[in-house]
């Protein structure tokens, strides 16, 4: 392995069969955890929603968001009891009610917090991308190291679902052949903002549109399909283009609302990856396509299908019928649904994992390090896009 | 006298042979044979249909109610099918015939595989993960006794349509039959139809009859038993059976995975544990596919040296078997019968 990443050996990636984990041989420690929001924005909200499914494994005990209406609009999720509230996160550290903190912050502010979770000796479930730039992302490898029982889950989330771990076994076993193309798009026909309340809350609300805070769309969306290649395929890209602009809502924002980026990944799978997010069209929404040369993923959040290429189905020609255990069910354009029912959303995946590495003291899949090798490329990505010049990878990125 | 009489014999013949001549040409020629293909969904699969015959005389829509109906009878994704609803009940209920016609050949199996094949597994097919409704986790030793205590052939019995049960924790599933039974009925349907050069096939169970309109005979691939359960998987072999039903089983797909272990679909229902045993796939031949397909799993079941025991006199049913060797190499082999259908 080029890097350290972990290949979970569960049921999970026996075949997808099992949507709800089954975890007859997981040996956890029962407890409930107790955890510290701090950001309480559309995605720590969000998160709210799906760890209150778990309350034998989570519970909320304390929020902390600099806007008062947002505290308030998150006490209102915290059903079970009254969590305490903190507008100053520093303060939340110190609450010894707090065994685990998520961080749901805009990016810039990834870093600073995470690193004074970390020292506060409490777990630390950081929303992606893990930092603003490449300096702090080498950084908080090195400040995570040092502490080996804590543990620092990155929330790449859409992973974490058995559709992509299915996906992951199925690049490794080789049923897609060589694969040399990835194409992934994340598009919108809307301008990306939320709704600002008082004219003086744009930039604290608006964040994704400014550049001193936000790795815009690349970093927002793109990161996810970003970290799943490189971890999927245990690499990183060698060398980015990127071209893009502002092209959609002229609107004052700084972060462009129409990006294409291209990646080249070098190794034991050389491969183009074309990576593209707009404001200005929503035809193809999410879309995320791994082709090779025995046939083609193409993936949802939830659903994905393979379509395997003619050729792997010319021999069947020979014959008048085909007889078989448990046949294979092609659909009309020759594909065949990867698992057999939708799966839940990543999120809830993402937290049943943080749930048990927090009591077994494990290296979530979604870790420091994967998480800095897509905060590098993400950042190398906005430098391709911004600086007008191809980004290359360095040495010195490669962490362990 | 002679000479004349042997012209009056030609000129007789002549006339003859033109009067032949002119029968046979007023006889309209048989049309030609065109190849028709219907594909559709029933069962949680895919079935399709290809027969030969002058014109189009079997329509999609006959053959999906054909199977609708069965399904409406032994589904287990129905809530609302007659199987549920059997499971669901005290003592038992009454069933339609394609339920009967299922149980009876079931329960007529079960003898003769000394208990091997089995259509009241259900609770430990759920059990093991392989049922509708998943668990949360895999049984143990004492739930696994438990369980099999529901579970054998004297559980169930017809009396007419009724189907009883012994006790209200009795379930059967017909999965291991019903595709096979479903082939017949396409198979009937096209004979009711006077098309006798068809092959239909459902989830992999085939019925054949006849051949190719220039005679050749149909020809049918056996798969190869990649675990891979979503790439198209090459050919292991091609046969061409006689007139009759072809249906396979087998572990190399549809199983789970636990402490590193293979977790097989097909349960012994004399141990209530997955079948762990040589046996990778068989592939049956018998006269229909209600036997075929009721035979398969007790084959896997019953292991590579009993089911060539059992089928060594038998020339109703023939089988080719994939297996795994004691060194770990993959072997195959057939009996007598079914060797003749081997090409290659």
């Amino acid at each position: 392995m080029e890097r350290r990443t972990f290949v979970r050996n569960s049921a999970l990636m026996a075949g997808g069969i099992f949507i709800s984990k089954m975890d007859a041989f997981a040996d956890i420690a029962s407890g409930v955890i107790k955890i510290g929001i701090i950001g309480c924005g559309d995605r720590g909200k969000g998160i709210m929603h799906v760890i209150n499914q778990s309350p034998d494994k989570f519970s909320i005990t304390a929020i902390c968001d600099v806007l008062d209406f947002r505290l308030a609009e998150a006490e209102k999720l915290c059903k079970v009891s009254p969590p305490n509230k903190y507008l100053d996160y520093r303060l939340l550290l110190e609450d010894k009610s707090v065994d685990a903190v998520i961080v749901a912050v805009p990016l810039h502010l990834h870093y600073p917090i995470a690193v004074d979770v970390l020292k506060a000796d409490r777990h630390l479930y950081l929303e992606k991308t893990m930092t603003y730039n490449i300096d702090q992302a080498l950084k908080l490898v090195e400040l995570s190291k040092t502490r080996p029982t804590q543990v620092l889950q990155v929330g790449h989330q859409y992973r974490y679902s058995p559709l992509y771990y299915r996906v992951k076994e199925m690049i490794a076993k080789g049923y897609l052949g060589d694969i040399t193309q990835i194409e992934c798009r994340w598009d919108r026909n809307a301008n990306w903002r939320r709704p600002v309340p008082a004219p003086g809350l744009e930039r604290q609300i608006n964040w994704r549109m400014y550049k001193e805070y936000s790795g815009g769309l690349v970093a927002e969306l793109l990161s996810h399909q970003i970290d799943f290649i490189n971890w999927a395929f245990d690499t990183h890209p060698h060398e980015i283009f990127a071209t893009g602009g502002i092209d959609v809502f002229k609107d004052g924002r700084e972060t462009y609302d129409n990006v294409q980026v291209m990646l080249r990944y070098e190794g034991k799978n050389s491969m183009i990856g074309n990576f593209g997010a707009t404001c200005g069209n929503s035809r193809d929404g999410y879309l995320f396509k791994i082709k090779g040369t025995l046939g083609t993923v193409s993936l949802l959040s939830d659903e994905g299908v393979f379509y395997p290429e003619k050729k792997m189905l010319q021999n069947k020609e020979l014959v008048d019928g085909v007889t078989g255990a448990t046949k294979i069910i092609w659909n009309k354009e020759g594909g065949t649904p990867i698992l057999t029912e939708a799966t839940k959303d990543g999120t809830w995946y993402a937290f049943n994992e943080f749930y048990q590495c927090v009591q077994t003291k494990r290296l979530p899949d979604s870790n420091v390090f994967t998480g800095a090798r897509t905060a590098i490329s993400v950042h190398l990505a906005n430098a391709a896009l911004y600086d007008k010049k191809p980004a290359l990878w360095k040495d010195n990125y490669n962490v362990v | 006298m002679e000479k004349y009489l042997n012209i009056k014999k030609v000129c007789a013949g002549m006339f003859l042979v033109s009067i032949c001549l002119a029968v046979i040409a007023s006889v309209p020629a048989r049309p030609p044979l065109k190849k028709y293909h219907i594909e559709g969904y029933s069962e949680g699969t895919t079935y399709q249909v290809t027969y030969f015959a002058p014109d189009s005389v079997i329509a999609q829509r006959q053959t999906d109610s054909l199977l609708a109906v069965l399904d409406e009878a032994v589904s287990l994704y129905q809530p609302t099918s007659q199987i549920c609803k059997f499971n669901r009940s005290a003592s038992g209920m009454e069933v339609n015939a394609s339920f009967r016609i299922l149980v009876s050949k079931a329960l007529e199996i079960n003898r003769a595989t000394n208990g091997l094949v089995d259509i009241t597994v259900k609770p430990l097919v759920d059990a093991w993960g392989f049922g509708v409704k998943k668990p949360r986790r895999y049984p143990n030793d004492v739930e696994v006794r438990a369980l099999v205590k529901n579970v054998g052939a004297d559980k169930v019995w017809l009396e007419g349509n009724y189907l009883h049960k012994k006790t209200p924790a009795v379930q059967i599933d017909l999965n291991g039959i019903a595709q096979g039974y479903a082939a017949d009925l396409l198979a009937n349907f096209c004979e009711r139809r006077h098309v006798f050069n068809y092959i239909a096939e459902i989830g992999g169970e085939l019925r054949i009859k006849g051949h190719q309109p220039d005679g050749e005979p149909f020809k049918i691939g056996i798969e190869s038993i990649e675990s891979n359960d979503i790439t198209p998987q090459p050919l292991r072999t091609i046969i061409q059976p006689s007139d009759g039903a072809i249906t396979t089983s087998g572990n190399y797909r549809k199983h789970l995975e636990a402490g590193g272990k293979q977790i097989a679909h097909i349960m012994n229902p004399k141990t209530g544990y997955p079948t762990q045993n040589e046996m990778i796939s068989v592939t049956v031949w018998a006269k229909d596919g209600i036997t075929a397909d009721g035979f398969d799993n007790g084959f896997i079941a019953m292991g590579l040296k009993h089911t060539l025991q059992f089928l060594d006199s038998r020339t109703d049913m023939g089988a080719y078997i994939i297996y795994k060797k004691a060194n770990g190499a993959i072997a195959d082999t057939a009996t007598v019968g079914f060797k003749s259908f081997m090409r290659n």
